[in-house]
């Protein structure tokens, strides 16, 4: 049997050790060279890349824009998706074409969606936003050229489409529940916002853990947002740590060794996110089947 | 999904029954009164259901209208609440130039070809690699499957530089088969069709060995019929991740002619920002970049949505 599964098998590992295993670990060594993605030549420079980046001012202020761009869009999207799943699990006539219209952001290309808000975030008084904002007497804000907004509204766009994806894994974690566990409920009297807090919130705890690292995963390594709407302008205000790691690389003087450093430590740092995220999870059902 | 929410649903089910519950029976209905029937909504929450969507929907499709809206109005002229939502005539001109200046044709072609190029690698890799992992007992079972979702954990961004080396020293870099490459194996792809295909009864399989099949024609002409619901789900998905990758493309396909959609349409926004950009033009350009993957995502929506829930993707 154990041929068959080999061979199965290869194509699989071929793609995996190849482009994803090797290179992983083909960047643990460059983040310790410095190696220029031009010229052959680099060396060995021990653990200087790292101690760089925790000296970079640059990098320093990513990690805070980066802190800042999750903390704007992943509580919104979480509370908002979670507040649409539970209103849209209900409907019975349209139930399609609501969810259509809801899972569209996701599947949008981002690209194409960033392009569409630097339209509606336009700094002329005639763009969308600001004759918004006029209907309330504020004048016309320049919103990606200034270095206050431009970080919030390249949030709300990446807010914008994590919502979306929010939706989605609540609505099927809530499809996931049985009718009968709420058939129960309504026996004891439980409804409403009691049937909230205590039914659905607590069968739901393990999908929102599972949302939570996963979003701030994904939230973390935002790129084309940015890419597309400042490219991380004005005055590097909305620098995120994988758009700096792609101009420390791949533009300038393409400073891959130090751009590989970069990527390793917020690996590190996810991985504990990750790591983290599985622990709570795991305490999260030993307080409920204690608690039962 | 399932597996994380079925450990908690007994305990979690239970808890309120005995504990919490029973306190809030009255509190729980507080504006409801005595003879309100039981399985009537109230009306105060419908309402507030509602809006809610109401108001979700609205922000979910405003930027879409927008965009509609912009790339049939007239070229280069800011638009505002102010005007006539409507347009008062269409104009096609900015669909025309849109498509002219970015070379439209050859990036969808190049998108699309691209993304069904990586899609066929994907399933040519996972699927006997998800067989094996589910129907097959050998050693080294769970070490070499640990070790595909390991694969799971690495950023994207941490195997771009390595494989971007790796792509020019095969001398593939700013070609179609560089785009394609490094995707060939997805390993979301392996674990999902995986989980799909351990749900096929034993029966089935040792009926097939019974009467004369071998691994290949089980694999054929057994499972892979029997796993078609979650080979068209993954399929959707990594169609949708290809054609809105930009990253790996931003790296490899430096010359124009090998753009895919995402990066022709960030170039054009490039190349008009120094003038006064042409939104209209970029609206348009928007549009027809978006049309592949919403087209698919619409015909695909309902397999989507019941999809998620059955191969585990949810937690």
């Amino acid at each position: 049997m154990g041929w068959r599964a080999a061979a199965l098998l290869l194509p699989a590992f071929v793609g995996i050790v190849v482009f994803v295993i090797g290179p992983a670990l083909v960047s643990v060594f460059v983040a310790g060279t410095d190696k220029a993605l031009t010229g052959p030549r680099f060396h060995w420079v021990g653990t200087a890349n790292a101690r760089a980046a925790f000296d970079d001012p640059d990098l320093g202020d990513a990690v805070v824009h980066t802190l800042v761009y999750c903390l704007l869009t992943v509580i919104p999207a979480v509370v908002l998706g979670l507040a649409l799943a539970l209103a849209a699990e209900r409907v019975t006539r349209g139930r399609s074409l609501v969810r259509l219209a809801l899972f569209l952001p996701v599947s949008a290309n981002i690209v194409a969606m960033a392009v569409v808000f630097a339209y509606i975030f336009d700094s002329s008084p005639d763009g969308l936003a600001n004759t918004v904002v006029g209907l309330v007497g504020i004048a016309p804000v320049d919103w990606l050229g200034d270095t206050s907004t431009a970080l919030p509204v390249v949030a709300l766009v990446g807010g914008w489409r994590l919502t979306s994806l929010v939706f989605i894994v609540y609505l099927a974690g809530l499809t996931a529940i049985p009718r009968s566990v709420y058939e129960a409920a309504d026996v004891d009297g439980i409804r409403g916002l009691a049937r909230l807090r205590h039914i659905t919130l607590p069968l739901l705890a393990p999908t929102s853990v599972f949302l939570g690292v996963f979003v701030t995963i994904l939230t973390v390594q935002t790129f084309e947002t940015v890419a597309v709407l400042t490219k991380g302008g004005p005055l590097n205000s909305s620098t995120t740590i994988i758009y700096y790691m792609y101009q420390v690389g791949f533009t300038g003087s393409f400073r891959i060794g130090y751009a590989s450093m970069i990527a390793l430590l917020l690996l590190a740092a996810t991985v504990a996110l990750g790591a983290g995220g599985a622990v709570l999870g795991r305490r999260l059902r030993r307080i409920r089947a204690a608690a039962a | 999904m399932s597996a994380g929410t079925d450990a908690a649903r007994p305990d979690a089910a239970r808890a309120p029954r005995g504990g919490a519950g029973t306190r809030r029976r009255h509190a729980a209905r507080p504006e409801r009164g005595p003879g309100a029937g039981r399985r009537r909504l109230p009306a105060p929450g419908t309402l507030a259901r509602w809006a809610l969507l109401a108001v979700g929907i609205a922000a979910a499709l405003l930027p879409f209208v927008w965009m509609l809206r912009t790339a049939l109005g007239p070229p280069q002229t800011a638009l505002s609440l102010n005007s006539n939502p409507l347009p008062s005539e269409v104009h096609l001109d900015s669909f025309r130039r849109a498509w002219q200046d970015a070379d439209l044709g050859s990036a969808l072609v190049t998108g699309v070809g691209v993304s069904l190029a990586i899609l066929a690698l994907q399933l040519a890799t996972a699927i006997p690699a998800a067989y094996a992992f589910a129907c097959l007992r050998f050693r080294g079972r769970a070490a070499a499957f640990g070790m595909v979702l390991a694969t799971l954990l690495v950023p994207s961004q941490i195997t771009a530089v390595p494989n971007y080396v790796t792509i020019s020293a095969l001398g593939l870099a700013d070609t179609r088969i560089g785009l394609v490459l490094p995707f060939m194996t997805q390993a979301g792809m392996i674990f999902m069709l995986r989980q799909y295909m351990t749900t096929i009864p034993a029966s089935v399989l040792d009926a097939a060995r019974i009467d004369g099949l071998g691994t290949w024609r089980t694999l054929r002409s057994i499972v892979v019929p029997l796993a078609a619901p979650a080979i068209a789900t993954v399929s959707v998905f990594s169609f949708l991740l290809s054609y809105n990758e930009y990253l790996w493309p931003l790296l490899v396909a430096r010359s124009p002619g090998i753009a895919t959609p995402p990066l022709a349409l960030a170039r054009l926004l490039t190349d008009s920002s120094s003038i006064i950009p042409d939104f209209a033009e970029l609206a348009a350009a928007a549009l027809v970049i978006s049309l592949p993957s919403l087209a698919v995502f619409v015909i695909a929506q309902r397999r989507l949505a019941t999809g998620i829930a059955g191969t585990g993707a949810g937690a």
